[in-house]
């Protein structure tokens, strides 16, 4: 018990410091790392209410993927030595502004949690009807191929317009370059590209212009 | 497996998608192919929705929903982005944009609206939203030699990725209220107590209304139909409001039917504002894309008008209203593609000084469009704006209805002066002869659907009105 507490309270707090940092610290390449601390963290934790493949998924994908392509796009283009100018400088109106929506969107969210109002007939998360059989993953495939089929097509086809979209930017056609022809190169057989020469004694090599 | 046939059109609209798009990657240079193959497609699902049921029905756990309504709005999608494709073939391939993905991307976006215009879900409404918006970054910066066309691709994104960041938030905050995310059970679950729920209504709306440029989340419209290449800017003023319009009455008659009185004035404050705007800040601008761009923010705050009555019959116009911009909208880009200078497409109103007597059924065509769009009788526009005010004067919304009518004298005097500079003013530049069959058909067709609709006015409002009985 007192164990599983500690380590909620230390990934927790994990989260929390790692949260702050990405957006305080200095370095662009430093929040990044942050991020990644971050997620990690939050990951640890889904792990111990026993989502276990959220966990995994969010190491994976936004860990694995999403967040080394930040440090990449952060390295790339070289914004790691751009200082903050822009809002250390005297005459800045980003802190006033920022500051006025933050306290805006604050109050907001005041509103909402105060007029929050739970229905009479709320499901809690002990009640779910739940297969305590099968693991979690087994749980999420078996809606995610059946009641919501449409929106996991759906996603694929947003996914092959972006991929789409990339070559149509991005990819120029350049000329004068050698290109690979996988299909010359696996047809080629020996005796098309070996000549084997019958070399006699004492004669030397005779080359033919 | 059984209702399957629901969701035909959307099907076979995707697997068209991909059958042409292995056209497109295997064979060489096949922009006009898939170009013809696209409009072929478009063609097909417009017979498969045509010919499909109208009774309602919901599939996909009540998710996916074809009724008579959405039956008509993609009809009205498929109809007014064959025309476009259509009429801008050629200027496509002038201005050396004629890649084969050109086409897929329309295609791509049509079957994002064909979701959102079905969709009973926020889930699959988000989806939907996604997947069309998507395919209009690609399209907006398509010319990426171009440094303006870039940028406009660009600001579209980046505006639109936040304004969908708002709506996520308004969507997830309606999903903790309501618990569901279906489009019924939200109706059943929302009344005026819920504060909470009413914030993600300001949050859905604020998204919706970025989506069709309404003012005050107008601000990337002018620059984006500047930058983008004319044909793409033909799309986006006509297909993409059409589907954003219908998600907005699905919003409103479905989710949101029980708090009427809490939406209405943030429909009523961003009608008026895209009204007044669309009407003022037009008068200063030089460029003809930038002129079509604050009249259409000023159009749409007309359909909005209609939609904020609340009222069957309110959304009944709005349709009608929205039908009639498609045709003058479509009319008034076509027009562009035949305005050339020294090899150039020209975008300046200066340089139609004069075309009258160079080019008297161009000038004609410009005359009978811009008439139309300033609501002048007795041509189509004017009939939009009847329907409408009749509409909104009928629910004794009375402010809205003399904002609109003092609007319409006001935006009567930019719409005027370009008539004036082509009839009156001497000719300072001598444009080029074009002969393009295809674009003077489709400016032919909507010059003669707004001539004639005054013959029989109660046309449209015969086939709309039936979608809202029931």
């Amino acid at each position: 018990m007192y164990t599983h507490a500690f380590f909620f309270y230390f990934f927790s707090f994990i989260a929390i410091f790692s949260a702050l940092m990405v957006i305080t610290s200095r370095s662009t390449i430093n929040s990044v790392f942050f991020l990644i601390l971050d997620f990690i963290s939050v990951g640890c934790l889904f792990i111990m209410v026993g989502a276990e493949f959220l966990g995994m998924i969010l190491l994976i994908v936004y860990v694995g993927a999403v967040a080394v392509l930040f440090l990449f796009v952060v390295m790339m283009l070289n914004v790691a030595e751009q200082k903050q100018s822009w809002f250390m400088g005297k005459k800045s109106t980003h802190i006033p502004i920022g500051l006025l929506f933050s306290v805006l969107i604050f109050l907001e969210l005041l509103v909402v949690v105060g007029g929050w109002k739970y229905k009479e007939n709320l499901m809690t998360s002990s009640t779910l009807n739940m297969d305590k059989k099968i693991s979690n993953t087994h749980e999420i495939g078996s809606v995610m191929y059946t009641d919501y089929v449409l929106y996991f097509q759906i996603s694929g086809i947003i996914l092959l317009l972006s991929m789409i979209g990339a070559i149509i930017l991005t990819y120029r056609k350049r000329e004068n370059i050698k290109r690979q022809s996988y299909f010359n190169q696996i047809s080629r057989e020996r005796s098309s590209a070996v000549e084997i020469k019958e070399v006699s004694f004492d004669k030397g090599v005779k080359i033919d212009d | 497996m059984t209702n399957l046939e629901v969701i035909f059109p959307e099907i076979f609209l995707t697997l068209s998608i991909f059958v042409v798009l292995m056209v497109g990657v295997f064979l060489k240079n096949t922009y006009s192919l898939v170009n013809k193959i696209c409009v072929l497609i478009i063609i097909c699902t417009g017979f498969l929705v045509f010919y499909s049921n109208e009774t309602l029905e919901k599939i996909f756990l009540d998710s996916f929903i074809r009724d008579k309504f959405s039956n008509f709005i993609k009809i009205l999608i498929l109809i007014s982005s064959l025309f476009v494709l259509f009429a801008s073939q050629n200027f496509i391939k002038d201005m050396k944009i004629s890649k084969f993905e050109y086409p897929i991307l329309v295609l791509l976006s049509i079957l994002g609206m064909f979701f959102m215009v079905s969709s009973n879900d926020l889930i699959l409404f988000y989806l939907g939203l996604e997947l069309q918006s998507l395919a209009l970054y690609i399209l907006a910066s398509i010319d990426r030699n171009n440094i303006k066309s870039t940028e406009s691709g660009m600001k579209y994104f980046v505006l639109s990725a936040l304004s969908s960041g708002l709506l996520l938030y308004g969507c997830s905050l309606l999903y903790g209220f309501t618990g569901s995310t279906n489009f019924d059970v939200i109706q059943m679950e929302l009344n005026s107590d819920n504060i909470g729920a009413l914030f993600s209504i300001v949050f859905i709306l604020v998204g919706l209304a970025f989506k069709v440029s309404a003012v005050p989340f107008h601000m990337w419209t002018p620059d984006v139909y500047e930058g983008s290449p004319t044909s793409v800017t033909n799309f986006f003023a006509v297909v993409p409001k059409i589907a954003g319009i219908a998600v907005i009455i699905r919003f409103m008659d479905i989710p949101f039917k029980n708090i009427l009185s809490e939406w209405q004035l943030i429909v009523i404050f961003l009608s008026i504002a895209s009204m007044i705007l669309g009407a003022v800040a037009a008068i200063g601008q030089q460029n003809i894309k930038r002129l079509l761009a604050y009249s259409s923010i000023g159009h749409i705050g007309y359909v909005l008008a209609g939609i904020a009555t609340g009222q069957q019959n309110g959304y009944a116009s709005s349709l009608v209203y929205l039908v009639i911009y498609v045709v003058m909208n479509i009319g008034a880009f076509s027009c562009l593609y035949l305005l050339k200078f020294n090899g150039s497409y020209t975008e300046k109103i200066n340089d139609l000084a004069g075309i009258s007597k160079s080019k008297p059924i161009l000038a004609f065509s410009f005359l009978i469009i811009f008439f139309s769009l300033a609501g002048i009788p007795p041509l189509g526009g004017f009939f939009a704006k009847f329907y409408v005010f009749i509409s909104v004067i009928k629910s004794e919304l009375y402010t809205l209805a003399v904002v609109g009518l003092v609007t319409t004298v006001i935006s009567a005097f930019y719409y005027l002066k370009v008539i004036k500079i082509i009839y009156f003013d001497e000719e300072q530049t001598k444009l080029d002869q074009i002969k393009n069959l295809q674009t003077s058909s489709i400016i032919f067709i909507s010059c003669l659907l707004l001539i004639s609709y005054f013959i029989y006015p109660s046309v449209l409002n015969n086939i709309i009105e039936p979608i809202f009985m029931n």
